[in-house]
């Protein structure tokens, strides 16, 4: 396994110079216009050449690059350039994260409490109440767009309760509601994958085995016909949870969260290179580190998937 | 059988037949093989006895495939409306704006004075062929790739590290260069999108392949020397068409679900060209305006049904696309 | 079930107990004037030396302040600057500087002194171009050796045409006699900075409430990007008896113009934009009635060009298009055709009279002795009628139809290109294609909208001259009316009226490019120079080498400040100023509003009078 690790972890490093180094090449394909946002119109040409200059746009592509990649290599990520000029990459994430990451985090504990045990409920009870109840859920929250009802929950929910309606870092009631309504959408998915699979498994030889040498049914659930519809969602969870640092962009917009939500949308129609380049470094780190520990999770929940190439198999 | 009866049997087998005698080799008979794997289930059919026979499935069946006929075939009708035209007062001549809903327009007016009936469904129109388009694309695609790649080992690494690259590119930059180079359009929108959904479609049908790949049934027809191929059309795939088929159903509404985000962080398709996703998000800002709500809720409700519909007609399909529901 | 709740709750609780950050100051003081608002831009930075947008530098305004101020009628009043003249040519202005001004830092401790050599060390930090300034153009362009000394061809600063001649005595020397250098002073690009702590904070410079100091009416108490920013009153600041607001809070909302209007409903913000879909609603429910009021419009102006120089695709035919742009009266035509009204009605429904413009340079942007510019010669004359008129608009096409028959193909394509970005564009192209159609005739014209992508939509579409007819705007970049001439005289990147067939003058220029030329010249007599930029805009309206359509600002907000109040200037920073202005018990309604306006207009016209 821990050679698979490392052999895997280099190939990483290798992905992540391309990625890097791609979003680096696409940023410079966009038109230089957008580095001045609304001042461009005013500005004269000895004007534009010097902050161009400045910005470090003039220079050849490949010293560019190099120049970014030397910089890397010390740990410095740069200055941003157009999002708030001068201030460190650095500095400006640092604030967001924490915010992103405990709404995020938060979100997946209630979806996914709340999600598999409604998942659960369901699959036990098919063609129930649970199963009823739990289906007009998952197609209410899926057919209304998130746009929609999110604005819909803060405005009237905080009317109906006296809320205030924006979020206040020091006023605990203010953290409820956003929370919550980020987890809607988790809970649907993950009580419909649960129930799918489930439903799936139930149907196999095993449970009915298990059920005809008089296991407790409770047990059975838990002990394998869970166990078992786990499999294809664990592949998921660690890239899930690494990637609440993103933050979500509807939450975090009508609330005023100061978060990473849509931070790395508006930095790319801002043209600031040097903070795409950071978040996009970022955040497929975290892709490749979440896809390699979904792979672990999958082996460990089910022994029979095989990871490693075992002597020239094919 | 008794435990005495079985004995019996045994010693007057050993005692009339040598050990060579007790097999023989048959001769390979090709008509005879055929009769032999023949059988008059066909999975499709029953597949479909058993989807249909679910009472919801054919009613909301039904029920899209006429949405979809109505919308294709709308601007065809008598007394249809453009959906661009602005329409003004006879006498003042100034744009008939924020008119509710009556008997000259069935959905009312927007702030310009455009139809919403008609825009209603020439967004439909749009939106659908969008996510249709991008729907069988990603099927196509997304299950060809995912196959490959969780079934045939020496392709896992690299389409690992092809997935990562295009995964991790992030989207926006991709939608932003693309309606940079082509103009916003449809095509632009389906193109970049397209570009890039298959992706998630293939990572799930290659987790669910490496699931399924390990699977004795599937050792024995390698030993049997079954082409790889063979395996994952006959052995694999089927397994999945369940799960593949809910996915696909899903992917129709949430496709539609990307474009009104698309058109929330502005990249949609500009208002000139009606979509499901620009009425939603010039009727979101009405929310307050209970006079004007109905500009939101009738987008709303036309999304609602596509997806409700695709949703459970996904779910009741791969319940009937699951083998062990035969009977 | 039960269990898990509590276990969420309390997990919720522990989680936000432990919150980032919890620095909120006690609100224990009481009887403070607080204002609250929401925004939904974060600015970029706080470097007012740097920064050309005007949502960056209206808060520098508050926190800064420059040489001379205006007051709520428009005159130029004392600010840093306590008197000033300029030489009998016109050529040197010196200013007497305020003494005592102390320059503070962000937790309001006394820094140094504010001294002339301040607005050198400006100076010298705006024309390095490594400091990235974006309106350095504006101060070279009248400072004398400025624009060499930022291209590298001087370096030596000393030649740079500003000095201080003693801590309390500036000077500034021009390059040629410029009648409106007085208001250009209120610019950010002249205002002052502490040359020791540019040093000291180097790049950090501006980047936020830290790495930067006040001396003017406000501190900035608290800079959270995105989150929030707090200002309270400079307790240090030389004029704080006409600071009458103690406390501003700032929240941040991307979505502010969904929320605002039901967050100042339930009176937890100060002040709401009210977007046009809901001016009706709140209109007609009496309790919101009294809340709303329009807003003033602003400089901005916005205007309908016809293109001389087509380079757009060959299939909207730009041959044919220039052939017909090329005839006085296709071109009136189209002047007399476009209903402003409806095109308004896409941005601004419940009134869209308000916004409308019937001249480039909008009204009440300069005066001389209370005579307002658009009242100026022949411009009087379109001042005050509306372009609209469909029976002159149908006259036209009919001659144009005539003196084109056999030279043009009709119908003309009419190319229309606008920014798919802006949801009211898109609204407006539609509604103009489909009225101008309607009233001239599809066999006339065949205006073709083109939805462009917002990514470098100016370069793509109107400085490459691919259009045939497009909205444009323009803002003023100094209280003079040669700064509207700029989009159109040559060299200008808007329709390029100097490919215009005909209109040839003697000396070999076009008519247009003369008249600024003759009035650009005259820098002595105010009234001439005046008379003759009226003329010249007057040509261009007459000629329909463009369509006058509208002012920026305007729509309806709800707030508890008094727009009379706030200082009035038509370039600069004192607008964007809290100085002066009180907190209203009350929002104020629409009717208020209007008798205000109209009181305010009458008392402008005698202080602008008893100034000269």
């Amino acid at each position: 396994m821990l050679k698979y690790s490392i052999k895997r972890l280099l190939q990483s490093l290798l992905t992540l110079f391309i990625i890097v180094t791609v979003v680096f090449l696409l940023m410079r394909l966009l038109p230089e216009e957008g580095y001045f946002g609304d001042a461009y119109e005013k500005l004269d040409e000895a004007q534009k050449e010097a902050i161009l200059t400045n910005m470090g746009l003039r220079d050849p592509l490949h010293i560019q690059l190099i120049n970014f990649y030397k910089n890397l290599l010390k740990g410095d990520l740069g200055e941003s350039i157009t999002f708030r000029p001068k201030v460190p990459v650095m500095e400006i994430i640092k604030d967001k994260v924490p915010y992103s990451l405990y709404f995020g985090l938060a979100s997946i504990v209630i979806s996914l409490i709340v999600g598999v045990t409604l998942g659960i409920a369901m699959a036990r009870n098919k063609s129930k109440f649970w199963d009823k109840f739990g289906t007009g859920y998952v197609v209410f929250i899926r057919a209304v767009p998130a746009a929609v009802y999110f604005l819909f929950i803060q405005i009237y929910i905080t009317g109906i309760f006296k809320l205030p309606m924006l979020f206040k870092i020091n006023d605990p009631k203010t953290w409820i509601l956003p929370t919550i309504s980020m987890s809607l959408g988790g809970i649907a998915s993950y009580a419909m994958w649960i129930r799918r699979y489930m439903v799936d498994e139930l149907n196999k030889d095993y449970v009915k085995l298990a059920r005809a040498k008089g296991l407790d049914s409770k047990k059975i659930m838990v002990r394998h016909v869970f166990r078992n519809a786990f499999v294809p969602m664990a592949q998921y969870l660690p890239a899930t949870i690494l990637f609440t640092i993103a933050g979500s962009i509807y939450i975090e917009s009508l609330y005023s969260i100061p978060g990473m939500g849509g931070l790395l949308v508006e930095v790319i129609k801002r043209q600031d290179n040097t903070l795409v380049q950071a978040l996009v470094l970022i955040y497929s780190s975290i892709g490749i580190v979440g896809l390699f520990l979904g792979d672990i999770l999958m082996a460990i929940f089910d022994p029979r998937i095989k990871l490693e190439r075992k002597g020239g198999a094919r | 059988m008794g435990k005495g009866a079985v004995n019996k049997l045994r010693n007057s087998i050993e005692d009339n037949l040598k050990e060579d005698e007790l097999f023989e080799f048959a001769e390979f008979d090709e008509e005879e093989a055929k009769r032999g794997g023949y059988s008059n289930y066909s999975y499709w059919r029953s597949t479909w006895k058993v989807f249909i026979s679910n009472r919801l499935a054919a009613f909301l069946l039904i029920l899209i495939a006429a949405l979809l006929l109505f919308t294709f075939i709308q601007p065809q009708l008598p007394n249809q409306k453009s959906p661009t035209k602005i329409h003004n007062h006879p006498e003042t001549n100034l744009p008939l704006k924020n008119v509710k809903p009556n008997e000259e327009f069935w959905f009312g007016t927007n702030s310009i004075g455009q139809d919403l009936w008609a825009r209603v469904w020439s967004g439909t129109r749009t939106s659908l062929l969008i996510a249709i388009i991008v729907g069988c694309w990603e099927a196509v695609v997304g299950i060809t790739i995912g196959a490959l790649w969780g079934y045939v080992r020496w392709l896992d690494r690299p389409i690992t590290e092809i997935y990562n690259i295009i995964n991790n590119i992030p989207k926006t930059i991709v939608l932003i260069l693309m309606t940079y180079i082509l103009k916003p359009s449809m095509f632009t929108m389906i193109f970049a999108i397209c570009l890039t959904s298959w992706i998630d479609m293939a990572r799930f049908v290659r987790n669910l392949t490496i699931i399924i790949r390990d699977r004795e049934y599937n050792l024995a027809s390698k030993c049997l020397g079954t082409p790889t191929r063979r395996i994952i059309t006959k052995n694999l795939l089927p397994y999945l068409v369940s799960v593949i088929m809910l996915t696909i159903a899903l992917s129709i509404p949430s496709t539609i679900g990307y474009e009104v985000f698309l058109t929330y962080i502005g990249l949609g398709l500009p208002v000139s060209t009606p979509s499901l996703g620009n009425l939603i998000n010039e009727g979101r800002l009405l929310i307050l305006n209970p006079s004007q709500r109905y500009q939101l809720i009738f987008p709303a409700i036309v999304i609602s049904i596509i997806t409700i519909s695709f949703y459970i007609l996904g779910n009741v399909f791969s319940d009937a696309a699951d083998p062990k529901n035969h009977v | 079930m039960k269990r898990l709740l509590a276990l969420m709750l309390v997990l919720m609780l522990v989680v936000s107990g432990c919150s980032p950050k919890s620095d909120e100051t006690s609100s224990g003081k009481d009887e403070i004037a607080e204002y609250s608002v929401l925004y939904s831009g974060e600015i970029t930075t706080l470097n007012y030396l740097v920064t050309s947008t005007t949502s960056e530098f209206a808060l520098a305004a508050n926190l800064v302040d420059s040489l001379i101020d205006f007051d709520k009628y428009g005159v130029a009043v004392p600010g840093l600057a306590t008197e000033w003249e300029s030489s009998p040519d016109g050529l040197v202005w010196t200013l007497k500087i305020r003494e005592g001004v102390k320059w503070v830092t962000h937790d309001g401790e006394e820094y140094a002194e504010v001294t002339a050599h301040d607005w050198v060390d400006a100076a010298k930090y705006l024309l390095n171009p490594a400091n990235e300034s974006k309106t350095a153009n504006i101060f070279y362009s009248v400072i004398k050796n400025a624009e060499e000394y930022y291209n590298g061809e001087i370096t030596d600063f000393s030649q740079v045409g500003v000095r201080a001649v003693s801590d309390y005595v500036l000077e500034y020397t021009l390059k040629k006699p410029t009648p409106y250098f007085l208001s250009m002073l209120n610019y950010v690009c002249f205002l002052p900075a502490n040359g020791a702590f540019l040093e000291e904070v180097g790049d950090r410079f501006g980047t936020d409430n830290v790495n930067f100091l006040y001396n003017g009416a406000y501190i900035m108490e608290i800079f959270e990007p995105q989150t929030r920013r707090v200002l309270v009153k400079n307790q240090n600041y030389w004029d704080k008896d006409n600071i009458f607001i103690d406390r501003i809070n700032m929240t941040y909302n991307q979505e502010a113009a969904t929320l605002g209007p039901e967050l100042f409903a339930r009176g937890e913000v100060d002040y709401a934009g009210i977007p046009a879909s809901l001016v009706e609603e709140w209109m007609q429910d009496p309790s919101k009635k009294d809340m709303i009021r329009p807003n003033r419009t602003s400089f901005y102006t916005y205007f309908y060009a016809l293109n001389f120089d087509p380079q757009f695709d060959a299939e909207y035919e730009p041959e044919n298009w220039k052939i017909a742009v090329n005839n006085r009266n296709f071109r009136k035509s189209l002047f007399h055709a476009l209903d402003r009204v409806a095109a308004m009605t896409t941005a601004e429904p419940y009134n869209p009279e308000q916004r409308l413009s019937n001249t480039i340079t909008p009204k009440n942007f300069v005066d001389f002795d209370g005579k307002d510019y658009t009242e100026y010669g022949k411009l009087k004359e379109f001042t005050n009628t509306d372009s609209f008129n469909p029976d002159l608009a149908l006259k036209y096409r009919d001659e144009a139809k005539k003196e084109l028959e056999g030279k043009a193909k009709f119908p003309i394509i009419v190319y229309m290109p606008y920014n798919s970005g802006s949801t009211e564009w898109a609204n407006r192209a539609q509604v103009i294609e489909q009225q101008m159609e309607n009233l001239l005739g599809t066999d006339y014209i065949d205006v073709v909208i083109d939805a462009k992508p917002p990514t470098n939509f100016l370069s793509e579409v109107r400085r490459s001259g691919k259009y045939a007819f497009l909205e444009c705007n323009w803002g003023p970049d100094y209280a003079d009316p040669e700064t509207y001439t700029d989009p159109f005289y040559p060299g200008g990147t808007y329709n390029f009226p100097e490919y215009v067939e005909g209109y040839d003058d003697p000396n070999g220029q076009k008519r247009y490019t003369n008249l600024v030329d003759a009035a650009r010249a005259e820098v002595n007599d105010l009234d001439k120079r005046y008379e003759l930029f009226a003329e010249a805009e007057a040509f261009l309206i007459e000629e329909a080498f463009v369509v006058p359509y509208a002012l920026g600002g305007g729509g309806y907000s709800a707030s508890r400040l008094n727009p009379f109040e706030s200082q009035y200037s038509p370039f600069g920073v004192s607008p964007e100023r809290y100085k002066g202005q009180k907190l209203l018990e009350k929002p104020m309604n629409t009717e208020q509003f209007l008798q205000e306006l109209e009181k305010w207009e009458k008392e402008r016209v005698e202080a602008l009078k008893n100034a000269n």
